[in-house]
């Protein structure tokens, strides 16, 4: 990729010069958050953090084994309002937390697929060693670049509007967002092709079709699906926050705890996110070091 | 001398505003085994590129196997003449993802139409064929292998055996030997010859010690134009460092810089 180089930006002493106006932007950034007073810690941060990490210790799912059969609930006058068996409460509570891990699954899933196959129309036209028309490449890249800086939170929101609350609404976020990621990554695969395959397989004599499927093909294909891999896991991390406008899956449970501030849900909620994307994680880098 | 590979006829060929091949006449007779001399920037990579139909001649009449090459040259008429001129350049150059074999198959793809080409389900036949080019330059047991872990060496080899299997009636290697240590640049040497038996094999090569293992013939190219055209048992290092040699310096050809014996005897006999 030829850099276009910033003016000034050359030889140390223009490194200096950038190091000098990114300090003065951090001061200015503290100096005017501490002047409007945005800086507090609030009123009283310690005993308030050591409370809630005490909560978020127990997460909710212990309950399940360690949790009261027989836990009373007594109006003010000592009346038995109602018993509760906290242990069958947190087990339906979990098969309710697999049943939202299961939606979020399926809209990062099918949400990925979906950014994929749209970006790489896009991807092909942008990458600059396969010159499209400068039109339609300029066309696309804005498209990408529109798409990647707008939240999946805010195409969520925008969409939860036009097709109803639910999980299209997730898919179709996701898919908008991620296809301006999809798009960057595919058409710098593309852009780093050898073209030595390239010109080997033309010069004997092969059509553009063979040379397609028998240069370019295995060359990309192997970058794509790691990319895909990659935006697929980021997604599984950004559509647990979908729930947040109703479009299903762990982040309504996210809110609902929230709301509700019961931190041993949450804690519940965010061990079994941090164990999805591990697991996620790990599987597609063995798959990714497979392929490359 | 019979039958003509190549005929060029007051071929000029423009870069730039320069002319940076002119070549009055050359005929090349089917069979013949021809290495091309010349500094960098004497048009040799043009010639070889003029050849395939890479590179449009500005006049002149360009002849290969028997095709007129007219600028622009339709599509169809140069992908049947690659098919026919097997290439092996300086590059190295090989798919790597592919297998070794898969690589040696892609020189059938001229000869696989529709989707086996496009699928690369080749018939058995060529891959027979295939394994049977892969024995003869010695990387059988590494048909399975990805091409971009062979080392230099091998992936000439495979590009050699790739020649086998595509069967040109011309060959065109550039610079074959290039990123390779002695003993591999003679043994890559030794096969292209060997693949090319029968053949026209065009070579440009650096390297004086391979020209008598790669022809029989030797032209000299000197700022694009002919400066000798010799057999190669009357090329030496007189005619071959006057080609090298800048016009009007008596700078010396990068092989008469003297040995690392010679220095290190120099040195030595110093006080």
């Amino acid at each position: 990729m030829a850099a276009r180089r910033l003016p000034g930006v050359s030889g140390r002493l223009g490194f200096l010069g950038l190091t000098l106006a990114y300090a003065l932007l951090v001061a200015v950034c503290l100096g005017s958050l501490a002047q409007e007073d945005e800086l507090s810690l609030g009123r009283n941060p310690w005993a308030n953090l050591v409370k809630t990490a005490g909560e978020f210790a127990r997460p909710s799912f212990l309950d399940v084994w360690f949790g009261e059969t027989q836990l009373e609930y007594r109006s003010d006058d000592g009346r038995v309002l109602r018993i509760e068996n906290r242990r069958q409460a947190e087990a339906d509570y979990l098969a309710g937390l697999g049943r939202a891990t299961w939606t979020t699954v399926r809209i990062a899933t099918l949400g990925s697929l979906l950014g994929a196959l749209l970006a790489l129309p896009l991807a092909v036209l942008t990458a600059r060693n396969l010159a499209a028309p400068k039109p339609l490449a300029w066309l696309a890249k804005g498209i990408l670049d529109v798409t990647r800086s707008i939240h999946t939170l805010v195409f969520g929101l925008v969409l939860v509007g036009i097709v109803g609350l639910g999980s299209t609404a997730g898919i179709l976020a996701i898919a908008l967002h991620s296809s301006g990621t999809y798009g960057k990554l595919f058409a710098e695969a593309i852009e780093t092709l050898d073209m030595a395959a390239v010109d080997a397989v033309r010069s004997v004599g092969a059509g553009p079709v063979q040379v397609f499927f028998n240069a370019i093909w295995p060359s990309v294909l192997p970058q794509f699906v790691s990319s895909h891999l990659y935006v697929w896991e980021f997604n599984i991390r950004d559509s647990t926050i979908l729930g947040l406008i109703g479009a299903g899956g762990l982040g309504l449970l996210i809110t609902e705890s929230v709301a509700l501030f019961q931190w041993g849900r949450l804690a519940t909620v965010l061990i079994v996110i941090v164990a999805l994307v591990s697991a996620f994680d790990a599987l597609s880098r063995r798959i990714r070091e497979a392929l490359l | 001398m019979t039958i003509p590979s190549i005929v060029l006829d007051g071929v000029v060929c423009m870069a730039g505003g320069r002319a940076v091949l002119e070549i009055p006449q050359l005929n090349l007779a089917q069979g013949e085994r021809v290495a091309v001399v010349g500094h960098n920037g004497a048009g040799k990579s043009t010639l070889l590129r003029l050849l395939t139909g890479f590179m449009a001649p500005k006049h002149g009449q360009v002849q290969v196997l028997g095709r007129q090459l007219v600028h622009p040259v339709p599509a169809e008429t140069l992908r049947a003449l690659r098919r026919e001129v097997g290439q092996v350049l300086q590059g190295l150059h090989l798919v790597g993802r592919l297998s070794v074999l898969e690589n040696v198959l892609i020189g059938a793809l001229g000869r696989v139409p529709g989707w086996r080409g496009w699928t690369r389900c080749f018939p058995a036949g060529e891959i027979v064929r295939a394994e049977a080019a892969l024995q003869s330059v010695g990387l059988l047991a590494l048909a399975g292998t990805r091409a971009d872990r062979l080392s230099g060496g091998e992936r000439q080899k495979a590009a050699i055996a790739r020649l086998l299997v595509q069967a040109p009636s011309l060959i065109l290697a550039d610079e074959p030997t290039a990123a390779l240590d002695p003993s591999a640049a003679a043994e890559v040497c030794r096969l292209l010859v060997q693949a090319a038996a029968g053949k026209t094999l065009i070579t440009v090569v650096h390297n004086p010690s391979l020209l008598p293992l790669l022809a029989e013939r030797v032209i000299g190219l000197k700022q694009g134009r002919i400066a000798f055209d010799l057999p190669v048992g009357e090329v030496d290092d007189t005619t071959l460092m006057r080609l090298y040699r800048p016009e009007d310096s008596p700078q010396k050809a990068f092989w008469e810089v003297p040995s690392a014996s010679k220095v290190l005897a120099a040195i030595g006999s110093k006080p």
